[in-house]
């Protein structure tokens, strides 16, 4: 699995589309509490993980569970760790949840890339 | 050379931007160009901050909140210019009146491409930005509309930047190129 992490709009799915020779029929993108590991290229878990924490879903025993579907896909989160502490709970749970979920996506990733500007920066 | 440096608030961007660009002008006219259009007393505070930190340094001060190739009607186009900041600039080119939410998006494109050009018109051009994409919050359209434009503008400018840098706590992230040395 590739993960792909970088701050809203920095470029993270042109940069996948590049460098994995993608299309947009290769891409499932989160909106709600569903995910198709079908497809190469998953855009936006921290959209289905915002939708999961709503309905009381356990991220990692989800992801854990399902990690032969997803251990070949490239995997793209949003980074949304460095504001402040948000002042709703559920902002907070959606950040620790995503955070949590990154770190152990991070630990099964074969490589991790953070686009900045539209540049990847190879952090494993 | 064209030079993009982003990242957080208040990590000493522009203190970097200021050493770079006198570095790049090699004793040359060195211009810094001032985007912003204080609205009260804390920006003027700011100012007054920024004015202090690179007093001492040469630099020609001009001052541009929107339309930014205009500054190149008068100044020297073989001078290294440090922009400061494409944050500032876009905020008056989306927003045109400051206290209305009303904006211009179409400006705010032109703004992108206008501050390429500007870049690749000049001999030297330092340029910062600010690196505001992440955190856990879910703004509003007019929010996500302005963090959008700037990273676009941002995106646009580190793809035609020779040298890409991101600042942390006054110490430098290289994503491209090599540092003038």
């Amino acid at each position: 699995m590739k993960l792909i992490i970088g701050g809203a709009f920095q470029g993270k799915m042109e940069f996948a589309k590049e460098k994995y020779n993608l299309t947009d029929e290769d891409i499932f993108m989160c909106t709600a509490d569903e995910i198709d590991f079908s497809k190469a290229c998953i855009y936006g878990i921290e959209e289905f993980v915002y939708a999961c924490i709503q309905n009381g879903t356990d991220l990692l025993k989800f992801f854990t569970e399902h990690k032969e579907e997803w251990s070949g896909s490239i995997l793209i989160c949003q980074d949304i760790f460095c504001g402040v502490v948000p002042l709703g709970a559920d902002m907070r749970e959606w950040r620790q949840v995503t955070g949590q979920l990154c770190k152990y996506l991070s630990g099964e990733a074969e490589s991790v890339s953070r686009i900045f500007c539209g540049l990847e920066q190879k952090l494993k | 050379m064209i030079v993009f440096i982003s990242g957080g608030a208040k990590n000493g961007k522009s203190t970097i931007a200021q050493d770079l660009t006198v570095q790049l002008s090699a004793g040359g006219t060195h211009y810094y160009v001032a985007t912003m259009i204080p609205a009260d007393e804390e920006d003027n505070e700011r100012i007054r901050r920024h004015i202090e930190d690179r007093d001492g340094l040469g630099f020609e001060t001009i001052e541009v909140g929107r339309n930014i190739l205009s500054c190149l009607e008068t100044a020297d186009c073989g001078g290294t210019f440090m922009l400061d900041s494409v944050t500032a600039l876009l905020l008056n080119e989306l927003f045109p009146d400051p206290l209305c939410p009303e904006m211009d998006v179409e400006s705010a494109r032109r703004c992108g491409n206008d501050v390429v050009t500007f870049a690749q018109s000049v001999k030297n051009a330092v340029i910062v930005s600010d690196f505001i994409y992440s955190d856990a919050a879910r703004y509003d359209k007019v929010t996500e509309t302005y963090r959008k434009c700037l990273a676009d503008i941002d995106r646009k400018l580190a793809a035609a930047s020779d040298v890409v840098i991101e600042v942390a706590a006054g110490n430098m992230i290289l994503h491209k190129g090599e540092l003038p040395g």
